[in-house]
């Protein structure tokens, strides 16, 4: 009886854990739609001066806090 | 001209491959020319719910090398003439596809047929990212569940930024369709309702369909469950199917049950 009270329902625990799973998918994946473009560009500038691998960016946030990280892994070979 | 639309969903069995049959059957059943396209390379299905497994001859891939014409390779439905169907290659694996020979394939179709559905990979790599591509519109099915609908945002990401109408400025088209479907469970609080599903996902419905151990017996027969009158499921397939064709069909709530007093009456004359 008292359990009956107690107890959340669970479909309304889905939806929170989802919501939450969802935004900070979004901001990771998705975080914006011309990544892949910018991703090339950057990789056209680098190479003007130095051999490029591969670029990752990356959506960083915590809390009010928000930053791009950028990784440029250099070739060695050129 | 017609319209092409991809059926998709984030992750495996979800009934994504069962509700392509089964709007084809009912577009079918509308009066209008549809053909199915299996583009889940690598894993033919779609041709065994659709009772069609045998008459396989031709695959989509085969008709994108130039190996066989469409016209050699489609199939037509042993139950509806308006129906036709394009299985996918189980001998080649996704990485075959590419854009351009996707894009002329579509093109083609779309010429001869009303509706061109296309019946996604699961998942979101490039099998799925192919089959996305030139298609006008998507389906998304999803179950009322927590990993299927995290999932299929996932593969709504990917459509809003690799579709070509997406790039050209366009928008492409979204509806969804809750899959399996469980009155009760909903009723008590223990199944997400439909209204937090589309929140969640902000996408437009496209219907709901119960949960019905009809499906499971249709497939056993290949025969879709849309054929059987008294399934409640190929009663919700054929309500979309009839919104697909332009028809008001307005939303039947199947998360409240018809058990309680009907079937407590239909027990009576038993």
């Amino acid at each position: 009886m008292f359990g009956f009270f107690k107890k959340k329902q669970s479909a309304s625990v889905a939806k929170d854990r989802l919501t939450i799973a969802i935004m900070s998918d979004r901001d990771r994946i998705n975080a914006y739609p011309f990544m892949d473009e910018m991703k090339a560009e950057i990789i056209k500038v680098v190479t003007k001066y130095i051999g490029v691998k591969a670029v990752e960016i990356k959506k960083e946030v915590d809390g009010d806090f928000e930053a791009l990280s950028i990784d440029v892994e250099l070739d060695k070979r050129k | 001209m017609g319209i092409v639309i991809a059926v998709i969903s984030g992750k495996g069995g979800v009934g994504k491959t069962t509700a392509t049959a089964n709007l084809g059957l009912g577009i079918a059943l509308n009066d209008k020319k549809c053909v199915l396209v299996d583009f889940d390379i690598g894993q033919r299905n779609l041709d065994m719910i659709l009772g069609l497994e045998n008459r396989v001859v031709y695959d989509m891939v085969q008709v994108m090398d130039g190996e066989a014409s469409v016209k050699q390779a489609l199939i037509k439905s042993k139950v509806n003439e308006n129906l036709f169907f394009l299985a996918a290659s189980q001998t080649k694996d996704k990485s075959v596809l590419d854009s351009e020979k996707v894009q002329k394939l579509v093109t083609e179709l779309k010429e001869e047929f009303d509706f061109v559905i296309l019946d996604a990979p699961a998942g979101i790599e490039s099998g799925y990212e192919h089959t996305i591509e030139f298609a006008d519109a998507a389906i998304v099915v999803v179950n009322p569940e927590v990993s299927s609908i995290r999932d299929a945002d996932r593969a709504i990401g990917i459509l809003d930024s690799k579709s070509h109408k997406v790039k050209n400025g366009e928008e492409v088209a979204k509806y969804l369709i809750i899959n399996r479907i469980v009155a009760d469970m909903v009723q008590s609080g223990e199944m997400l309702k439909s209204e937090d599903i589309l929140e969640i996902l902000s996408i437009k419905l496209l219907g709901k369909v119960p949960e019905d151990k009809g499906v499971i017996d249709a497939s056993n027969q290949g025969k879709p469950v849309i054929l059987d009158k008294k399934s409640i499921a190929g009663q919700a397939y054929g309500r979309i199917a009839a919104r697909l064709c332009g028809q008001k069909i307005e939303m039947k709530d199947v998360e409240i049950s018809d058990s309680g007093l009907f079937k407590r009456l239909a027990g009576i004359f038993k």
